[in-house]
């Protein structure tokens, strides 16, 4: 029943990424419907709130992408971040190291929790959801016993140190530095994921990691890196958490993984694997955080915000099949 | 084909349409909020609502808000360890361009930021509740809270009222230290830091004041509150914070102080807490007067609830502290009008009242009881 022309635009709307368009589509009408209904919302300043929100999820998001993309999933990425984050806070506030040092700090415990999370998953063999699950747990209690359950405060902009405030998150002027981090962050991944060997097996890897194995990739090794990268970015999530949020309370950071899962759905990334793009996870990004500050600006209570989050994954998975549902059908 | 130009076409109308709409019309739009004539808008963002004491608070301020013609938001963050969340709503407030914002932060240094852009926009902050404590931005005005410091003091001084606490108190030797439990549900919010503080300085000095007892009170347990005494203890205050808010943690924090050998009383600083301790002693039926396995424990609380008021009536708790939240809300919006309008403002403190299974009936008191 498939003509030859129809079956040549679904193709066409298939490799356009039908579901990257309606995800932007998506997202710039709830732009403009918050726009009218909101209080104040098409505003600078809530532009910037926006911004400030999506750091933290976007860096965790594009790291998840590529996990994703190789069929697995990283649950533990939200407690990795603020795991860093703390014991980032406790050599500061404790042990008194310059701040440029606990930057690093976060970022390299972050990184060791993706080393072991690859380690598990690619030389055990566990399922990743098991392993991810585990770490999720010891990060957040490691995070706490290095912190003897003590909140950590970074430094805010008027105080030493605040420099770091005003390189990660705003300068003085109000300019948004942490949208910088994350576009550059996104430009490399972006690179890697797409010109590089890396991005090539991660893909080759989630569509069937068999064959890959077969035609000679060193399917742990990759892995790994993977899962390495997905901690990194976590690392790099837990500086842009310190630098907007300050305060980093112990025991928290889980629930966050899930939001950036939910930002890679949205974008039209596969959890089979092997299919999936870093743009739109970005613009699944933004979508839960426009939504966030939308409903906010409308005085609508968190219990909405998270509702509504919860119906547009659903709703982001039910296209997803349906993509698929169609691509199949243009195969026959 | 066409479905896709179109579609992306449409795309392309909406964003541009978003991004070169003029800026002064959502400026017109967001003064017209703010400063619409007769009813100026004031946000406030408390630390939580998932305990009924914020509604309370949420009620006398809307009724205040009626009264004085003020249009008033109120919302909070879904735990009181959301951090984060409680930052972006105030981000949001912050752009709807309020004429004065109520606060109740769960962290001054979170929000310093935003502080600093209030000063900057000339919105005037008014603490609630906990309020803002060591705000160097100089946006915060004033104040309408408890003064916690004093009001778990209370606490303490109704304990040595009581002829059981003094008797098992008098007991306590060096060999066999009695032991005071406090439940701490939260080691960052500035109001349950002064409760706990509050309850501990004054015991301490009131049990040091006793005969023989002076120098033989120790505090351990949290390094924060940690007192070493200088002769042998007699009487140990042991602190307890669970590792976060959540409801499972704080009844195995409340199930330690439990365990303790010797254990005369829990001080239970929060509604949070005190539903803690209850859900660790089999819903209070533990602390029976008559047939409970702590039936001599005495159990002082804090705040109200539902929960804790049966346990109050039922004697299974001796007698709680409640602060008047239903005046922080009124006394809150009464501040943001005074401050909208340019009047001086001062610091107001909203009051506290013991409450027991005697007095908890009277209409003064009772009104204070939110369930």
């Amino acid at each position: 029943m498939v003509n030859g022309e129809k079956s040549g635009v679904l193709e066409a709307i298939r490799r356009s990424g039908l579901q990257k368009l309606l995800a932007l589509g998506a997202l710039l009408i709830m732009c403009t419907f918050f726009s009218i209904f909101g209080q104040n919302f098409f505003s600078h300043s809530a532009f910037m709130n926006i911004l400030d929100a999506s750091y933290y999820i976007g860096f965790m998001a594009i790291g998840q992408t590529f996990v994703i993309i190789t069929g697995g999933i990283d649950l533990s990425v939200g407690t990795v971040m603020m795991s860093g984050a703390l014991i980032g806070g406790v050599a500061y506030n404790v042990w008194h190291w310059p701040i440029a040092f606990c930057l690093v700090v976060i970022v390299i415990v972050a990184t060791i929790f993706g080393l072991i999370n690859g380690l598990l998953i690619a030389k055990l063999h566990l399922p990743p959801f098991i392993v991810t699950l585990g770490t999720q747990f010891i990060s957040l209690g490691f995070g706490s016993i290095v912190a003897e359950v003590q909140t950590q405060q970074y430094p805010t902009v008027n105080q030493a140190d605040g420099w770091f405030k005003t390189a990660f998150y705003r300068t003085q002027g109000g300019f948004p530095m942490g949208a910088v981090f994350l576009l550059l962050f996104f430009i490399a991944a972006y690179i890697l994921l797409t010109r590089t060997k890396l991005g090539r097996y991660t893909y080759a890897i989630g569509s069937n990691e068999e064959a890959a194995r077969i035609s000679g990739i060193n399917i742990d090794k990759w892995k790994v890196i993977v899962y390495v990268l997905s901690g990194f970015s976590a690392g790099l999530a837990g500086i842009l958490y310190a630098a907007t949020y300050t305060t980093i309370v112990p025991q928290t950071g889980n629930g966050l993984e899930l939001y950036a899962i939910a930002a890679v759905v949205i974008g039209g990334t596969s959890l089979a694997g092997g299919v999936g793009s870093l743009v739109g996870s970005l613009i699944g990004v933004f979508i839960m955080t426009v939504l966030k500050d939308g409903l906010m600006s409308m005085n609508m209570q968190s219990q909405w915000q998270i509702f509504f989050t919860g119906v547009v994954v659903i709703l982001a998975v039910l296209l997803d099949i349906y993509r698929s549902k169609k691509a199949a059908q243009v195969k026959n | 084909m066409k479905k896709i130009i179109t579609v992306s076409l449409a795309a392309m109308l909406i964003l541009s349409g978003c991004g070169s709409a003029p800026p002064t019309k959502s400026q017109a739009n967001g003064s017209s909020s703010a400063t619409a004539g007769a009813q100026p808008y004031v946000a406030m963002d408390a630390k939580g609502f998932q305990f009924q004491y914020w509604q309370v608070v949420e009620k006398g301020a809307q009724d205040e808000a009626k009264k004085l013609n003020i249009k008033i938001t109120f919302q909070g963050p879904d735990n009181e360890s959301d951090v984060a969340q409680q930052v972006d709503m105030v981000n949001a407030d912050l752009a709807k361009k309020p004429a004065a914002l109520c606060l109740a932060a769960l962290s001054t240094t979170a929000l310093s930021s935003q502080l600093s852009k209030a000063k900057s926009m000339g919105i005037p902050v008014i603490g609630f509740d906990s309020g803002v404590p060591n705000d160097s931005s100089g946006a915060l005005v004033a104040t309408a809270a408890t003064d916690s410091v004093k009001a778990a003091a209370m606490a303490a001084d109704h304990l040595f009222d009581n002829q059981d606490f003094k008797a098992a108190l008098t007991k306590a030797t060096t060999a066999n230290p009695v032991v005071i439990g406090v439940l701490s549900q939260d080691a960052t919010s500035a109001s349950i830091i002064q409760r706990t503080t509050g309850f501990i300085n004054e015991m301490v000095a009131k049990i040091q004041s006793e005969p023989n007892f002076a120098n033989a009170v120790e505090v351990t347990g949290q390094k924060k509150y940690n007192k070493a005494s200088s002769s042998p203890a007699k009487v140990n205050i042991a602190v307890s914070i669970p590792p976060s808010t959540v409801q499972s943690d704080v009844q195995n924090s409340a199930q330690q102080l439990l365990n303790q050998k010797n254990l005369i009383v829990i001080f239970a600083s929060n509604e949070g807490a005190a539903d803690g301790m209850l859900s660790a002693t089999n819903d209070g039926s533990d602390l029976n007067r008559s047939t409970g396995k702590y039936k001599n424990l005495l159990v002082v609380g804090f705040d109200a609830g539902k929960n804790q008021k049966a346990a109050v009536k039922s004697k299974e708790f001796l007698g709680s502290i409640t602060q008047d939240p239903y005046t922080i809300g009124v006394d809150a919006v009464l501040l943001a009008s005074k401050a909208i309008k340019g009047e001086p403002v001062s610091n107001i403190d909203t009051g506290a009242k013991w409450y027991d299974s005697t007095n908890m009936d009277n209409p003064d008191i009772a009104q204070l009881l939110y369930n």
